[in-house]
């Protein structure tokens, strides 16, 4: 038994599939392929592993519902690899219960990044989407509506926000009330930059009041704990 | 009088049918009038040749030595007898009149040489108490008129006809003969008229009318709405032709979606078919030792993708699964210029006033992102800045660039055309950045202008309808 990270890579796509996993090899991970969905269950029963790499279309059965499968049965996370660039298809993937999403053609770089950020939260508990997903949450007179990632103010006027801010937010609005520090924000936040620094939490904490306060310079929905982190205030109601 | 003329088919079928309309009653009315005169004038010269006639079968001495005076004579006027015509030489003569006095002479048995006929307006003081007709009642009661015994011109009156005969002898006989106005004619009887039969015809007009545009009209209006993938066909209606445009539209609408989802559909096989094989490229370059020669392969790969993403989207405008929100414009803003500022670039944008829109938001970040990544390739610095203009939303990102020449402005939209000349592929993009923003600008009901500014610099404007 080696402590090597065991990974899953199902893709019909020999000319990638093979390549990456000869990559996740060198980078030092232990890798099973799988070119479809039969493949990838049977390797499922013989082996334990610690993260699927899933690419969505596939002849037979295709990535989602082997996701759905993998997600209910076991507690194995789940990155999906699509062609499709699509919002919808991201959502519809994060919905099942896939931890990231990332999309042909990535840097294999950036892709072993967000596995490792994938599994340090795996190994904290720290559950990607939150408990809700589809659902909304009501704070201060906002809508933050989870299906289709979008803020809206009591007027009905979408406010724009990036993946990034949408994430802090759902984070603290999820956990209203919590005091939470940076190391977790980033956590739960995960986002596209996987190196992520402290400053880059404040940053985008800065721009959300900018976004979401009437007086950014005196928060009153996202306040700050003098040498803890941050805080939604107010009370959060969960539809 | 291009003011007159209306627009609706209906309006120019009426107008063109009321014009033909006065125009066929003018003609008619003016070819009635010719005849009424010409009727007026046989009846005039048939009283001539009846007292000619009458003169004749009378006694010789009416005729060798005609009385001066005579109630009877009076009444009906003299014959006048002399050795000229009174019908001039240089008279126009009324060769048809001729023809039927002749006619008329024959059948009595009366011979003459020659027979001449005229129309005048007033009568000669030669031909004065030879007349006959004229308005008989009023000339003979009229104490002016028989005193003066002279202007036998009454209002009814309209010229006289002057029936001139030869004699064997060589003597001409002649009578004059007034001829009376029958048919009064008004150019107000012409409208009457004119008017009573296009009320008549004005209600299966306006019905006919209704009936052919109004197919028209609703063909229009889808045909101005149409959006592929809608299968609802329009329902055949009006006169024949119309119904076979719209069946002919229906078809051809039926043909576009039909194009329209093969190209999706090859869309997609064409975005997973080439970005598998892009993503194997992408992972076996990792394995490449020269580090230079890596990120030159990967900025290679990288464009390509972009590239491929950008047509991709430009062929899928308009068929977006996105619908409309209204956003905060502000917001919107500045998610994209902080993707920038991110990167380092020196992107500018204060906060105003709340300006809302219903827009695809990801796809009007798309276009904003690619008017400011142009302003960062182009220039050190960008400003953005926000202006309402009637039903408009102006968003203006202006740079510190070079410009445009003004003659490369239009071209600037074309697909695969940048700015630069060299196509030197370290200033990356796909050259696909400009088109694809107006599209989706356009997509949205606005537009995109660009202008160099009076400092230097580009002005690019993101227009976008509100309300």
């Amino acid at each position: 038994m080696t402590n090597k990270t065991h990974i899953l890579l199902v893709d019909d796509e020999a000319s990638l599939r093979e390549p990456l996993a000869e990559y996740l090899i060198k980078q030092g991970y232990k890798v099973q392929q799988a070119s479809d969905a039969s493949v990838a269950r049977s390797l499922l029963n013989a082996y334990d592993f610690d993260i699927i790499l899933l690419d969505i279309m596939m002849p037979g059965e295709d990535g989602l519902s082997l996701c759905r499968f993998v997600t209910d049965k076991t507690e194995i996370p789940v990155i999906f690899i699509s062609a499709k660039t699509e919002e919808t298809e991201r959502i519809i993937g994060l919905e099942l219960g896939a931890d990231d999403y990332i999309t042909k053609p990535f840097s294999p770089r950036e892709l072993v990044a967000r596995i490792k950020v994938v599994l340090r939260r795996a190994d904290k508990g720290v559950t990607s989407h939150n408990g809700s997903t589809g659902g909304a949450y009501q704070f201060s007179g906002w809508t933050l509506k989870c299906d289709k990632r979008s803020l809206i103010d009591a007027d009905g006027v979408n406010i724009s926000l990036s993946t990034g801010e949408y994430q802090m937010l759902l984070a603290l609005v999820s956990r209203a009330g919590k005091v939470l520090n940076r190391d977790q924000l980033l956590d739960i936040t995960q986002g596209r930059e996987a190196h992520a620094f402290d400053r880059a939490v404040d940053n985008q904490i800065s721009r959300l009041r900018r976004k979401i306060e009437s007086d950014p310079k005196n928060p009153e929905i996202i306040k700050t704990v003098w040498g803890g982190g941050y805080v939604l205030a107010g009370e959060v109601k969960s539809l | 009088m291009k003011r007159l003329w209306p627009n609706s088919l209906v309006g120019q079928l009426l107008l063109v049918v009321a014009l033909i309309l006065l125009l066929a009653q003018g003609i008619n009315s003016f070819l009635l009038y010719r005849g009424a005169q010409n009727q007026n004038l046989v009846e005039a010269s048939t009283s001539a040749v009846a007292r000619i006639v009458y003169g004749f079968e009378r006694p010789a001495s009416d005729r060798a030595a005609p009385r001066r005076t005579g109630k009877r004579s009076r009444r009906w006027g003299q014959l006048k007898y002399s050795p000229e015509s009174a019908v001039g030489d240089d008279m126009r003569r009324l060769p048809e009149l001729e023809a039927r006095a002749g006619q008329a002479f024959a059948n009595m048995g009366i011979g003459f040489s020659d027979i001449r006929a005229t129309s005048i307006r007033d009568l000669t003081t030669d031909m004065t108490g030879y007349v006959i007709g004229a308005n008989r009642g009023e000339w003979r009661n009229d104490p002016i008129n028989r005193s003066m015994g002279g202007d036998q011109s009454t209002p009814e009156t309209k010229g006289f006809v002057i029936i001139s005969a030869q004699l064997a002898n060589g003597q001409w006989v002649s009578i004059a003969s007034a001829v009376r106005e029958r048919t009064p004619l008004l150019v107000r009887t012409l409208l009457f008229q004119t008017f009573t039969i296009y009320l008549l015809m004005l209600i299966p007009l306006i019905l006919l009318g209704r009936y052919i545009s109004r197919p028209l009209k609703s063909l229009t209006a889808r045909a101005q709405s149409f959006q592929p993938g809608t299968t609802e066909t329009l329902e055949e209606q009006g006169p024949p032709d119309t119904r076979e445009l719209i069946r002919a539209f229906n078809d051809m609408s039926g043909r576009v979606t039909r194009m329209i989802e093969e190209k999706d559909v090859m869309l997609g096989a064409i975005g997973h078919d080439l970005r598998t094989p892009l993503a194997a490229l992408r992972v076996r370059v990792e394995s490449v030792e020269d580090e230079a020669e890596r990120e030159r392969m990967v900025a290679g790969i990288e464009d390509m993708n972009s590239m491929l993403e950008d047509i991709l989207s430009l062929a899928r405008l308009g068929r977006s699964t996105e619908q409309s929100d209204p956003v905060d414009i502000r917001s919107l803003i500045e998610t994209v210029v902080d993707e920038f500022t991110d990167l380092g670039h020196e992107v500018r944008y204060q906060r105003g006033d709340k300006q809302i829109a219903a827009v695809r938001e990801t796809l009007v970040r798309r276009a904003l992102r690619n008017l400011i990544g142009n302003a960062t390739l182009y220039g050190k610095a960008a400003d953005i800045s926000v202006e309402k203009s009637g039903s408009s939303l102006l968003i203006h990102v202006d740079d510190d660039g070079p410009g445009i020449p003004e003659e490369k402005i239009a071209a600037m939209f074309e697909p695969f055309l940048r700015g630069d000349a060299s196509r030197n592929r370290a200033t990356g993009g796909s050259g696909l950045g400009l088109t694809l923003a107006r599209a989706i600008a356009r997509d949205h009901g606005g537009d995109i202008i660009l202008k160099n500014r009076e400092n230097g610099g580009l002005r690019a404007t993101l227009i976008l309808p509100v309300g």
